[in-house]
């Protein structure tokens, strides 16, 4: 390694044995001085890649950009397209390229992984350094990047490998109809504020100009221009920007849900219409500044919350980030040939090499393996198939290739039905009649009293006047100040959070998890790490080696366990040429000779086979590790019991805290897995969760167990992986996934914990709690301004003068509340503790 | 006085071809991306490296 000046974090000087890795800022072994450490191989050949180029100074303008909170650019996500193969440009739908003339072309992609600024630099810097690779830039907003790069020096496919290299999964282009309605949708809202800013503005120095020249004089002619122009630009404003709130409004009422787009649209329009009939009879109290500068503040601030809630846009389809695009089709004389997963038909010959996805549902016909079927079933153990298994879509090969027969396309694939769930149940949530909402109802009829009522007492006194003063009375009470703190109130707290790496689609989730309710957890690999891990040992170091040594020579999941125990305690592995006859059961045990030891490795049963006789301690140990819900493990070493150990699903170590702090908030906690009930039980225990504990769901039974619960009335909270649960997660009030990548797990669940730890659970509520209290104080103050200008009103006192410096004195109260207020200082100290 | 009867006429004119150019630029995508822009500036032109891609694998 050539240079150890890599900026990092603050909080390398502190001393401990778990540092942060140099590259994604996950947990890596500590470090010794100054040198660096990496939590795999795949970040340190990352980082060397990325050094070698450079390109360095992306580390530091991470660490700058993000305040030294490293972002998990994830080095080894796996890369399920083989990109070599997508040269044909009917594999590549919307990514072909596209000729631009010079012998260049150009082709846009859809990439996962990319953070912040530095992930932009790292990617744009790297096209320039790579030959016949021109240009790149990517696209934040939509998760995409445009590559024009010269076919006869690169191809997409190394271009797309280099991608991969460093850590972003890069996959072809989709154009989903969400990316395309969210793109027209802001430019048709940046028009609106566009439009209704150049009239505010104007509005405004004409009634400048007006008011002054009311006190200094100014002839007739000249006042009836200016009047004439104001009017026209609050109408404008009105009836052209501000459509949207009349079409609100007339909305609410059609379906009888109340809006805070009701009592704007009746101070809005009432508001333009008076201005044009004063102008018609002529009179002169007419109210067309305010009228303008209200219909852009609150578009300006309806922009702001649309924007934070689509931060995280969903480019990447669900579905194709679970099963791969490609399949591997066996034609009849057994030749090879890649093709897309669509076109594989019922009765086609597929195959798949191990640590592939399955494309579609299908039935072994040669070989045999273990799959990880977790995305369906939510199982975390690997299970073994043979010929004649079925085998469905998502599934993950673990062992070993093997060819199987087609039995339903993709699109009638079981994954596929399920997805399909998923945006079925997203669709039928029940959106809440927010806070602000229920208020402004209420508002409506009280301010519509108070206007009639002001009517009957001035009208004795002069029906004209009794008009004038209602009309200026429904003017002021409009609550534009709530209306408009509402959702930048929402919008801060996104901000806020999002910097804190908890990614919020949708501002509604806030106020759902505002009020304690029911919250349902996935076990595996939220409760639980999700991947197996020595629990339960009693190793020596020397065993250990022998035991580690010869289960490098497995892919098994539970030998992965072994080998990450000894490089965890940094046991020094015998080469592996002093290994010899290694011969593997599946499902059973593995055994073979280390360094002149006789080592055997498995089940119970597998040992007794090789040794005759078993001490009833033992049989006694591996009974009670069996009862914890833990898979035990027996290692013989010549001929004798050495060590039994215990292979499981470890809680996470957060979880025990999180469960009990969401107790203390008053929440009920259940928990809903795929998994065994007898482990399910276990956690359960350990997490001190009683009574609402079910395993053995499938995905199917889990959405309607949520569906189910929901008929409480409670809020209901689901936490889960992204992909697995994604059907639940889309059922509940509140979906809050924790693993499976940002993109896919937004679109089923309106939360994603991107820093994967529990405890931003407990930070989300506590803020959601402070985002409400914010927002009924708002409430609180506006009312007070609202009283205060009724009152003038009432009393025929409220000038367009006055209403036009009353209004922008509520709103600039309201609005620097709102942006002051601490919605994560009370979490901050207890989560954080960072300087 | 009388100016403002022109004067008045030509600023909403001003001001309205600028309401036009910036509808125009939003409509053809230039306020899609404002994430990306604002971190782009960040960046210096420093002298690079240039190396081949196949090398960096065996130089390490």
């Amino acid at each position: 390694m050539q240079s150890k000046t890599v900026s990092n974090s603050p909080e390398t000087n502190v001393s401990r044995t778990i540092d942060a890795c140099d590259h994604c800022g996950l947990p890596a072994p500590a470090r010794n001085g100054d040198e660096l450490t990496f939590c795999c191989s795949g970040c340190l050949g990352a980082y060397q890649l990325i050094h070698h180029w450079g390109l360095e100074d992306y580390y530091a303008l991470r660490d700058r950009l993000l305040d030294g909170d490293t972002s998990p650019v994830n080095a080894n996500s796996p890369s399920d397209i083989s990109w070599d193969e997508l040269t044909e440009a009917n594999l590549l739908g919307e990514s072909k390229p596209i000729e631009i003339g010079d012998g260049l072309v150009c082709s846009r992609l859809a990439i996962e992984g990319v953070h912040c600024g530095a992930c932009v630099w790292l990617i744009e810097k790297m096209a320039m350094l790579t030959p016949g690779w021109k240009d790149a830039r990517v696209g934040m907003h939509d998760h995409s990047v445009e590559v024009i790069y010269d076919p006869a020096l690169t191809k997409l496919s190394s271009i797309a490998e280099l991608l991969s290299g460093i850590g972003y999964r890069v996959l072809p282009w989709v154009e989903g109809s969400g990316a395309a309605r969210f793109r027209n949708e802001s430019r048709g809202r940046l028009v609106q504020i566009a439009i209704a800013g150049f009239c505010a503005m104007n509005a405004m120095w004409i009634a400048i100009a007006i008011y002054a020249g009311e006190y200094s004089g100014i002839a007739g002619s000249q006042i009836s221009l200016l009047r004439i122009v104001g009017v026209l630009l609050g109408a404008v404003a009105a009836f052209g920007p501000g459509r949207t709130f009349f079409r609100g409004a007339f909305a609410a009422i059609k379906s009888r849900t109340p809006h805070m787009d009701l009592p704007i649209a009746l101070g809005v329009g009432v508001g333009a219409i008076a201005g044009i009939v004063s102008l018609l009879i002529g009179h002169t109290d007419i109210y067309f500044d305010s009228v303008a500068v209200l219909v852009f503040l609150l578009l300006v601030g309806r922009w702001i919350q649309f924007r934070q809630q689509h931060r995280a846009a969903d480019a990447v389809s669900l579905l194709m980030r679970m099963t791969p695009l490609l399949a591997v089709s066996v034609a009849n004389d057994g030749s090879h040939r890649t093709v897309s997963a669509d076109s594989l038909r019922p009765g086609d010959h597929f195959y798949v090499i191990a640590g592939e996805t399955v494309p579609v549902d299908g039935r072994l016909i040669e070989g045999a393996t273990s799959v990880d079927r977790s995305l369906m079933t939510g199982e975390s153990m690997p299970l073994p198939i043979g010929s004649g298994d079925a085998v469905e879509a998502g599934s993950l090969n673990l062992q070993s290739p093997f060819t199987a027969i087609v039995i339903s396309s993709r699109a009638d694939s079981r994954i596929t039905k399920l997805m399909k769930l998923v945006e079925e149940a997203s669709l039928k949530r029940t959106p809440i009649v927010q806070l602000a909402d229920s208020i402004a109802a209420r508002f409506v009829v009280i301010i519509l009293c108070l206007a009639a009522f002001t009517i009957a007492i001035w009208w004795s006194t002069d029906p004209m006047q009794a008009a004038s003063h209602s009309v200026a009375l429904l003017i002021v009470a409009c609550p534009c100040a709530l209306a408009l703190a509402t959702p930048l109130a929402i919008a801060v707290t996104l901000g806020r959070a999002a910097k804190r790496k908890l990614l919020i689609r949708s501002g509604e989730t806030l106020e759902r998890l505002s009020r304690p309710g029911k919250i349902w957890f996935d076990k595996t690999g939220t409760l639980t790490q999700g991947r197996p891990q020595v629990i339960v040992e009693n190793f020596d170091a020397h065993t250990l080696a022998l035991c580690a040594t010869l289960e490098c020579q497995s892919t098994h999941p539970l030998a992965t366990a072994i080998v990450d125990m000894a490089k965890q305690r940094n046991i020094t592995l015998h080469s592996r040429e002093l290994v010899s006859n290694v011969e593997q059961t599946s499902g059973a045990g593995i055994r073979g000779v280390v360094d002149g030891y006789q080592v055997s490795i498995g089940t119970l049963d597998f040992i007794r086979r090789s040794i005759l006789e078993l001490d009833d301690e033992t049989i006694a140990t591996v009974a009670s590790i069996a009862k914890q819900g833990v898979t035990p493990v027996v290692v013989a070493i010549d001929g004798e019991i050495s060590a039994v150990i215990g292979i499981g699903d470890a809680i996470r170590a957060e979880a025990i805290q999180t469960v009990e702090l969401l107790r203390e908030r008053g929440w009920e906690v259940g928990i809903l897995s795929g998994d065994h009930p007898a482990t399910v039980n276990a956690v359960a225990k350990k997490l001190g969760v009683s009574g609402d504990v079910m395993g053995g769901l499938s995905p199917e039974q889990k959405l309607l167990k949520i569906e189910q619960s929901r008929q409480d009335g409670k809020t209901i909270v689901m936490v889960g992986d992204g992909v697995n649960d994604a059907a639940a997660l889309a059922a509940a009030d509140v979906g809050i996934s924790v693993r499976g990548g940002a993109e896919a797990s937004l679109r089923a669940a309106p939360v994603y914990l991107a820093d994967g730890t529990l405890t931003g659970i407990i930070n989300l509520v506590d803020a959601s709690a402070a985002t409400v209290r914010v927002i009924r104080r708002n409430f609180r103050i506006s009312l007070f301004y609202n009283s205060v200008a009724v009152g003038l009103a009432v009393c025929g006192l409220i000038t367009p003068l006055l209403a036009a410096i009353l209004m922008p004195i509520s709103s600039l109260t309201i609005l620097s509340l709102t942006l002051g207020s601490n919605t994560f200082s009370v979490t901050e100290s207890r989560s954080e503790g960072k300087p | 006085m009388s100016v403002i009867f022109v004067a008045l006429p030509v600023a909403l004119l001003m001001g309205a071809v600028a309401a036009w150019a910036c509808t125009r630029c939003i409509r053809t995508g230039q306020f899609d991306d404002l994430d990306s822009p604002p971190v782009r500036m960040l960046m210096d032109d420093k002298p690079l490296v240039k190396c081949d891609v196949s090398q960096s694998e065996t130089n390490l």
